[in-house]
């Protein structure tokens, strides 16, 4: 597990590695690590400069340099030469990580691949580093500690965010077309982890990737694999208990331009470490339990309700005597009043900060919140455990125990026998206990539902000996939804006058629940515009009003009187009118072939309902055929009538389904085709 | 066709005010008044995050110090994040630095309650170097809810140097009043820059203001202070709209309201660009010589019967080779000395590297037409994507690019050898109809650059295609593009290479036609070539129809397919400003088999919008063809407010039209082919 109040996957953890320029996707709230810190690089990189060192290029990096590069696509970047991390446990338990790495640079845009940056703060010191490169031109550098910048963290925009950890950053000279660049640098490891995990594959290719481990005497280590089969150890000569695996030639994983792609950590293949030995009071095994159990031990003292939080929680759950109603109002008040707000500093990556504290400063990180949610419901007697997630889809493997994930939910357990038609993101333990699914931190999403990111994805239930990993509910597409619904006049000059109402439910709403609480009257306007224009050319809206804006248990109602001029074509003795007013709901595809599967991103309906009251003096002469279109995965349904004069369009596009394999692709494109060709359908409307 | 630029804006700029200089951080908090506490909105800005009540910054020179004090209302969740204060602090061994002290700060809520910040600010590294080393110190005021007011204030304190202070009056948000003060140093002043040192007594200003307000200057004589003497400089203001933020805009951001202040020997706006313009003018022809490499470099060129224009263009051919860096990569100082290399000194350094950044290449092309005997200089100009120049803001700090200018047959000629693969007598869009500094002889002289005509700028779009009874088309597209578009995509190219410019090109292709079509990009022409336009040729693929059953609807011009309304908003606060003037002429032949014929085209139209910009579309049709003609030209890049109805109604009216579809219809089996 990477730091919990940030989303960041590969080379997060503090001694985990470099940043690779490939793992810089995140997709939801709040940038990843490395993008913030290249902001930062972007300010001040250019006051370092690089100095010829005496020091020469090593051996190591000119055997590397010497590796002849199969043939890859043109539009592959740079490709690593060698990768070798060595990862040396001290009989304390203490751990070292060193670790060489050479790329070749195969194209203008893999420039970036010459900027080297090394996370650390100060439990991971950075014991040395050293930088190297041959420029396309043959010569050498190597570069000088004074060459190297550290950059701080950079949070995200608009929410307060510290932590402690610090990139070095080293730009190497004459990274170009050509070049090889290396570097090579020596970390002290997290104290308090006994996990180590190892990716080996990145967004370009890899000819070799090696990962050594050498334990003291009296250690043990057990391995777990994700996204990629299990690798035969090597016993190295070195010593007993020396270990290493290698993968060679990796292809690599870029998603960049692939549409409704996957996240690429759900595909890139990782291996997990566990150790344990006599220098360690408290190790991850590679089990979930242990996992659990680690976390409780972080997390037990700050799960504790002061007495301000008993007599808060008391309050809002009093004369609630319903199982939901009670949790709901305390979820949503930890979900509403608690500002997101992130202090980090060392293990407090991981360890969430005290539920009185959270509770009295009215702010905190994704796990803090998840903990003072568990706290204020444990006096009012419902227990919550706190549940590690993935904010990307796929990312945590179920059978691959460790602690990668970077986000923290809360797992609120359901009373034995209860039913409730509120509660959505039900999960079953495999105790039996039931548990309702939620995110304090995604606070546009229902009490009961789960945001869609999460869905169908892994959550590890943080439960002592009853930890585990558990599979969330897709929830029922009725639940995220977005229903239109315009009554229109259409006048013979192709004027098109009427009313919208537009309801939205679910993460459908989000954005625009969003966009109508922080955004001003002239941004929400140009948003609306914005909208209108991916439909109509001429137009405008007025008497805009917008219903239920914080009552995440009701349809959030936009409604407005829409004008739009020349809507209709007026072409000879025809007139054109498209019974599909608003609403676009094609999905973008491209005509590749398809490798990785695909993410269509959410469970959901979207029904549109028009009426256009045609003018005096035509008659209908064709309107669209009807559209039926059912892929289990998906459904997509409309139908134009005549109903005396009044043209009439309905559709429904309903998604059950959020991640597919690769060979379903063509069903994708299939539908997709369909619904564009459809929302471009015309009526044809003939002079009398 | 007007062409031009029409209007000014920088007419609004007050012009320079000056003062001869001869010589305590507010201590309380303000008691909030009851209207405070209960607004609940700013009427000037509907639905605004927040608002400030009050900012007030004062600069004292003697104390070297600069403080801020925030009084802000929160009026919607968004404006929460106004909570999250993070204060830079930097220190450096060669230029000092200042520090961030005396935070402090509280809440109040709207019923009255005061929670005061009671926590201490966080520190975290920004940036260390060898040299240098920025902190900052963060902080969250506590207990923050709608309605609060949130009240803080902090102190930058700095050594061994002055900082005259830049007072930015228009910010994000609506701000009720502010208050700015500067207290300047009664002594004299060293100045310091690359054009070389000045003492100066004197500061000056320059105030960008709405009407009705001004920096007040008052002294401090008469008083019992030990400071007697001094002046102050002190601005008052009330009722701040926010700064606007709209599309298509020119680069307001440069003329928001504020004031400028800068310690300066000079008593005027002319003073200050002649005197301190010819150290640069001085400065420029030091590094453009011509040294030897370069005169001889220009004999090997230029034949004894060459005209001007011939050796220019030798020239210019030349430099054009050169490795620009701005669009291929600077060389760090350990790649520099690796190779020998010291930091050029001189256009010889440039032209013996073959390579140098924009600027740097600019002057080798006037050194090299000095050596040819030419009169020939470089002028500094304010990039138009950037900035407006303002000669009453003294400071070459609003200077980006170099230019060349080149006296031909008696008549000054602009080229732009810093813009590689710019075409020969040519600018970049940015640098036309831009202001700066030039040299001239003997010194220097505040100009502009000339426009570019709408012809200067061509796209033209030619596609050949055969469309099948269920509207599936194939074909080919060809792309021509001259000027300121083909400068760009030859540009994009440098900054790639041959594969990311074929994807560029397909995926901008595929942007422009409808959904789902694929476009392969066949080949290109003149990518190097920057005197030639540069051609692209592209198979594409895909449904464009729409079948009705008994007709086929088709685009009239599938490269507005996906256009969306250009101007969509009603309402207009800022300026209207396009980067250049262009024409983009189409014609699409789409062939169709004997089983359709034309039921409906569109109609012939013409619109203009005055001299300003015009649109004409026209078809014509055979029994199996229709052919689409639309060319549209925009000669004025920049329009008032009070213009933007008109404008509006006239993008409106041809993106409706280029929205009308070609109605093929189905023909009777006995009618085919008649």
């Amino acid at each position: 597990m990477s730091s919990i109040a940030f989303i960041a996957k590969v080379g997060t953890e503090p001694c985990e590695d470099i940043i690779p320029a490939a793992s810089v996707a995140g997709k939801m709230k709040w940038p990843t690590r490395s993008v913030a810190a290249s902001l930062g690089i972007a300010v001040f990189l250019g006051l370092t400069l690089p100095a010829l060192a005496k020091d020469s290029v090593p051996d190591w990096v000119r055997a590397a340099a010497a590796l002849s590069v199969p043939h890859y696509s043109v539009e592959t970047n740079a490709v690593v030469l060698l990768d070798d991390t060595t990862y040396t446990v001290a009989a304390d338990g203490r751990a070292v990580e060193h670790r060489r790495r050479v790329v070749r640079i195969l194209r203008p845009q893999g420039r970036n691949e010459g900027i080297f940056r090394v996370e650390f703060d100060k439990d991971t010191k950075i014991l040395s580093m050293n930088v190297w490169s041959i420029g396309p031109d043959g010569h050498e550098y190597a570069m000088k500690d004074k060459d190297y910048a550290d950059v701080g963290a950079a949070g995200m925009e608009g929410a307060f965010e510290f932590a402690d950890y610090k990139l070095r950053v080293a730009s190497a000279p004459g990274a170009d077309a050509g070049a090889v660049v290396a570097y090579e640098y020596e970390q002290r490891c997290r104290p308090f982890l006994t996990e180590k995990t190892w990716y080996f594959q990145e967004d370009i290719p890899s000819l070799s990737q090696r990962f050594a481990l050498i334990l003291p005497a009296g250690y043990t280590y057990g391995t777990v694999w994700a996204h990629h089969a299990p690798i035969k150890a090597e016993d190295l000569e070195s010593g007993p208990g020396h270990t290493a695996w290698e993968v060679k030639n990796a292809p690599g994983i870029n998603l960049e331009r692939v549409p409704l792609p996957p996240s690429s950590d759900s595909l890139a293949g990782r291996m997990t470490i566990h150790y344990a030995g006599p220098g360690l009071s408290f190790a991850t095994a590679g089990t979930w339990q242990s996992i659990g159990e680690w976390y409780g031990q972080l997390s037990k003292d700050r799960l504790i309700a002061t007495p301000e939080i008993t007599v808060k929680a008391q309050e809002l759950a009093a004369s609630k005597t319903d199982f939901y109603d009670k949790t709901e109002a305390v979820a949503e008040f930890v979900q509403k009043q608690i500002r997101y707000v992130a202090i980090e500093v060392g293990i407090g990556g991981y360890q969430p900060h005290a539920a009185g504290d959270v509770f009295h400063n009215r702010y905190g990180d994704c796990k803090d919140k998840a903990t003072l949610v568990s706290a204020m419901l444990s006096t009012v007697g419902v227990h919550a455990a706190l549940m590690m997630v993935d904010t990307d889809r796929g990312v945590v493997d179920p059978d691959a125990p460790s602690l990668v994930g970077n986000h923290m939910i809360a797992a609120i357990e359901v009373p034995k026998g209860y039913e409730s038609p509120h509660l959505h993101s039900v999960v079953t333990a495999k105790t039996g206990r039931r548990y309702l699914i939620f995110d304090p931190t995604w606070d546009q999403t229902p009490f009961g539902q789960l945001e869609h990111g999460l869905q169908g994805s892994y959550g590890v239930l943080l439960e002592g000996d009853d930890s585990q990993a558990i599979e969330l509910p897709l929830l029922d597409p009725k639940l995220n939804t977005i229903r239109r619904r315009g009554a229109f006049r259409l006048d013979s000059d192709g004027v098109l006058k009427g009313t919208v109402v537009e309801k939205r439910f679910g993460d459908a709403a989000e954005y625009r629940r969003e966009m109508y609480t922080l955004a001003d009257t002239k941004q929400q306007t140009d948003s609306l515009d914005h909208t209108l224009e991916q439909d109509l050319t001429t137009f405008s809206a007025t008497d805009v009003k917008v219903q239920n804006i914080a009552s995440l248990n009701q349809d959030l109602t936009l409604s407005y009187s829409l004008s739009a001029d020349r809507y209709a074509k007026s072409m000879g003795a025809l007139l054109l009118v498209r019974p599909r007013v608003l609403g676009r709901l094609a999905m973008a595809t491209d005509r590749k072939e398809r490798t990785v599967p695909i993410d269509l991103g959410e469970t959901m309906q979207a029904t549109d309902d028009y009426s256009i009251e045609l003018p005096d003096g035509y008659t209908v002469d064709e309107i669209p055929d009807p559209v039926k279109l059912d892929l289990d995965f998906a459904e997509y349904q409309s139908a134009s009538e005549l109903k005396g004069n009044t043209l009439h369009y309905m559709r429904t596009y309903t998604i059950r389904q959020v991640t597919l394999p690769a060979g379903r692709y063509a069903d994708v494109q299939k539908l997709a085709r369909t619904i564009a060709a459809d929302e471009e359908g015309r009526a044809v409307l003939k002079k009398k | 066709m007007n062409c031009t630029i029409r209007h000014s804006i920088a007419c609004c700029i007050s012009t320079i005010c000056l003062v001869t200089l001869t010589s305590t951080v507010r201590a309380q908090w303000t008691v909030p008044t009851a209207e405070e506490l209960k607004m609940t909105s700013q009427p000037e800005v509907p639905g605004a995050a927040a608002v400030y009540l009050f900012r007030e910054e004062i600069t004292d020179d003697k104390l070297h110090m600069w403080s801020k004090y925030v009084r802000l209302k929160v009026l919607t969740e968004g404006g929460k994040k106004y909570a999250n204060v993070e204060l830079t602090q930097y220190s450096s061994s060669g230029y000092g630095g200042y520090t961030v002290n005396d935070i402090a700060g509280r809440t109040i809520h709207p019923d009255g309650t005061i929670i005061p910040f009671t926590g201490k600010p966080m520190e975290k590294l920004v940036e260390k170097g060898r040299d240098y080393k920025a902190m900052a110190k963060v902080f969250t005021l506590p207990d923050v809810e709608v309605g609060s007011i949130i009240e803080y204030r902090y102190v930058l304190r700095y050594d061994n140097y002055l900082i005259a202070p830049d007072w930015y009056v228009q910010t994000e948000l609506y701000t009720r009043k502010a208050h700015y003060l500067w207290r300047p140093t009664g002594e004299d002043v060293l100045t310091r820059s690359e054009r070389g040192d000045a003492v100066t007594s004197s500061v000056a200003w320059t105030p960008i203001l709405p009407k009705g307000f001004e920096v007040k200057q008052s002294s401090n004589a008469g008083t019992a202070s030990a400071e007697g003497g001094r002046s102050i400089l002190e601005l008052s203001i009330h009722d701040i709209a926010p700064q606007p933020d709209e599309e298509y805009m020119p680069p307001l951001s440069s003329l928001t309201y504020r004031v400028l202040f800068y310690y300066s020997p000079y008593r005027t706006m002319d003073e200050y660009w002649k005197n301190e313009g010819k150290g640069w003018s001085k400065l420029n022809d030091k590094f453009i010589g011509p040294g030897n490499k370069v005169k001889e470099a220009v004999k090997e060129l230029v034949g004894p019967t060459d005209t001007a224009d011939q050796k220019l263009r030798k020239f210019y051919a030349t430099v054009m080779k050169l490795d620009n860096t701005v669009y291929s990569r600077n060389r760090s100082a350990a790649e520099e000395k690796s190779e020998g290399l010291n930091p050029p000194k001189s256009t010889d350094d440039i032209l013996e590297r073959k390579r140098g950044t924009d600027d740097q290449i600019a002057q080798l092309y006037v050194a090299m037409a000095r050596a040819a005997g030419m009169k020939a200089y470089v002028m500094s100009v304010t990039d138009r994507d950037r900035a407006m120049f303002m000669p009453q803001y003294l400071t070459f700090s609003q200077l980006n690019d170099l230019i060349a200018i080149v006296v031909v047959d008696g008549k000054e000629v602009f080229f732009d050898p810093g813009q590689r693969y710019c075409p020969y007598g040519h600018l970049a869009w940015k640098h036309t109809w831009a202001s700066g500094l030039r040299q001239t002889d003997g010194g220097s002289a505040l100009a502009e650059t000339p426009g570019q005509p709408y012809t200067a700028s061509r796209t033209q779009r030619i596609a050949e295609l055969t469309m099948d009874e269920h509207g599936e088309m194939k074909g080919t597209v060809k792309m021509t593009w001259t000027g300121a578009p083909a400068l760009s995509w030859r540009q994009t190219y440098l900054r790639g290479d041959s594969t990311s410019l074929n994807r560029d090109l397909r995926v901008a292709m595929e942007q422009l036609l409808a959904n789902g079509m694929e476009v392969k990009v066949l080949g290109y022409q003149n990518a190097d070539d920057y005197e030639q336009p540069l051609i692209v040729s592209y198979e594409v693929k895909g449904q464009v129809g729409s079948s009705t059953g008994k007709r086929l609807l088709a685009p009239n011009d599938i490269f507005e397919t996906n256009s969306k309304p250009i101007f969509a908003h009603e309402k207009r606060e800022a300026l209207i400003a396009f980067e250049y003037a262009n024409t983009v002429q189409d014609v699409v032949r789409i062939r169709y088999p004997r089983s359709l014929g034309v039921e409906s085209l569109p109609v012939n139209q013409q619109f203009a919008l005055q001299k300003f910009a015009v649109y004409g579309l026209k078809t014509e049709s055979t029994p199996t063809s229709f052919t689409v003609h639309r060319e549209f030209d925009l000669g004025t890049i920049m329009y008032k407010v009070d213009e933007y109805p008109i404008l509006r109604g006239f993008y409106n009216k041809f993106e409706t039209k280029d929205q009308e579809p070609v109605v093929l219809k189905v023909l009777a089996p006995g009618a085919a082919g008649n």
